[in-house]
């Protein structure tokens, strides 16, 4: 490769469209879709805004930057997930745990005082769960995940998911 | 009844027995958890996110493209120090092993120039070869430049 080679590759990249793996109105409608709950998603699973709003458009780059070859919607959203997942597994790596007190009861202006204390409670209980089983439990009743859709995102069996969201849920339950 | 509310625990917790109590209680915890984040939610623009990442996969296709050419440079330096080490240490042993080294050169030098002044430079046998140096300096120069600002 000579020197003009390489300069004409730089040229290329400053002016030319890069290729990424959806075409924008695709992308555009598919953040659309999905954005809101992923964000709730990184918020729930991080337990920190500033956190979900970084890895929420850290996500969204990598899938636009992967060369998977998606089958369905589906497919493209658990992939998603995965993305996310991994991101906020790496970002809790070396720190404190994310959970709060403070950051527990940060919520928005109640509607309600009995409402304000339920979520709060639910905030406070997820938080003292493990980071998996806070996913798992979100991917199943938040977003309505098969058990072999939980399996993909958390890179588990599928068959060991039953055992595990069952364990997960008792010991929700008893914190509520 | 609010399966939330704190009074209801002492309550729950003798109630809860099976697993389908538990599955409705956790439902109902997180659905409700999940319709807060919504609205707490407030993603940018799908725009922004789109040109964000185009312009860090711009970014990134640059800085790919510019690695080589950062090893080339770093590979002709070590080369160039290389062999002027090289040099260095061959001239540092000659001058070593020869004392008389300088006023040789001296001496060469100086007949060299007196031979050169004796020239007849208006002698075609010496215009010929100097014009067609001079030729060639200046062509292989227009030469190196067209092959290499062809952009």
């Amino acid at each position: 490769m000579t020197f003009t080679d390489v300069r004409r590759l730089e040229l290329d990249a400053d002016t030319a469209d890069v290729a990424l793996a959806m075409d924008e109105d695709a992308f555009r409608a598919f953040y659309d879709r999905t954005s809101g709950a992923l964000w709730g998603y990184l918020s729930r699973i991080s337990g920190d805004r500033q956190v979900a709003d970084d890895l929420l458009q850290e996500s969204y780059y990598r899938l636009l930057k992967s060369n998977t070859a998606f089958e369905s919607e589906n497919h493209r959203r658990n992939y998603l997930y995965r993305i996310a997942t991994n991101l906020v597994r790496d970002s809790r790596r070396g720190r404190q745990p994310l959970f709060t007190d403070a950051e527990m009861t940060d919520v928005a202006a109640p509607e309600s005082h009995v409402g304000y204390e339920g979520r709060a409670d639910v905030r406070r209980a997820l938080g003292r769960l493990k980071p998996r089983e806070r996913a798992m439990l979100w991917l199943a009743y938040a977003q309505g995940s098969s058990h072999s859709e939980i399996a993909d995102v958390l890179g588990l069996k599928t068959a060991s998911i039953k055992l595990l969201l069952f364990r997960a849920r008792r010991k929700l339950a008893a914190m509520l | 009844m609010n399966r939330l509310e704190p009074t209801a625990r002492p309550e729950r917790a003798t109630r809860v027995e099976s697993d389908a109590e538990i599955e409705a209680i956790v439902a109902e915890a997180i659905a409700t958890e999940a319709a807060q984040a919504r609205r707490e939610a407030a993603p940018p623009s799908s725009a922004i996110v789109w040109w964000r990442a185009q312009m860090r996969a711009r970014r990134e296709a640059a800085q790919a493209a510019g690695r080589p050419i950062t090893i080339v440079h770093g590979l002709a330096i070590a080369c160039f120090c290389g062999l002027a080490l090289s040099l260095a240490g061959t001239l540092i042993a000659g001058v070593r092993g020869s004392a008389g080294w300088l006023a040789n050169v001296y001496a060469s030098l100086a007949g060299l120039a007196a031979s050169l002044a004796a020239i007849d430079l208006t002698s075609r046998w010496v215009m010929l070869p100097m014009t067609a140096m001079l030729a060639t300096i200046v062509i292989a120069s227009i030469a190196a430049y067209v092959i290499f600002a062809d952009e």
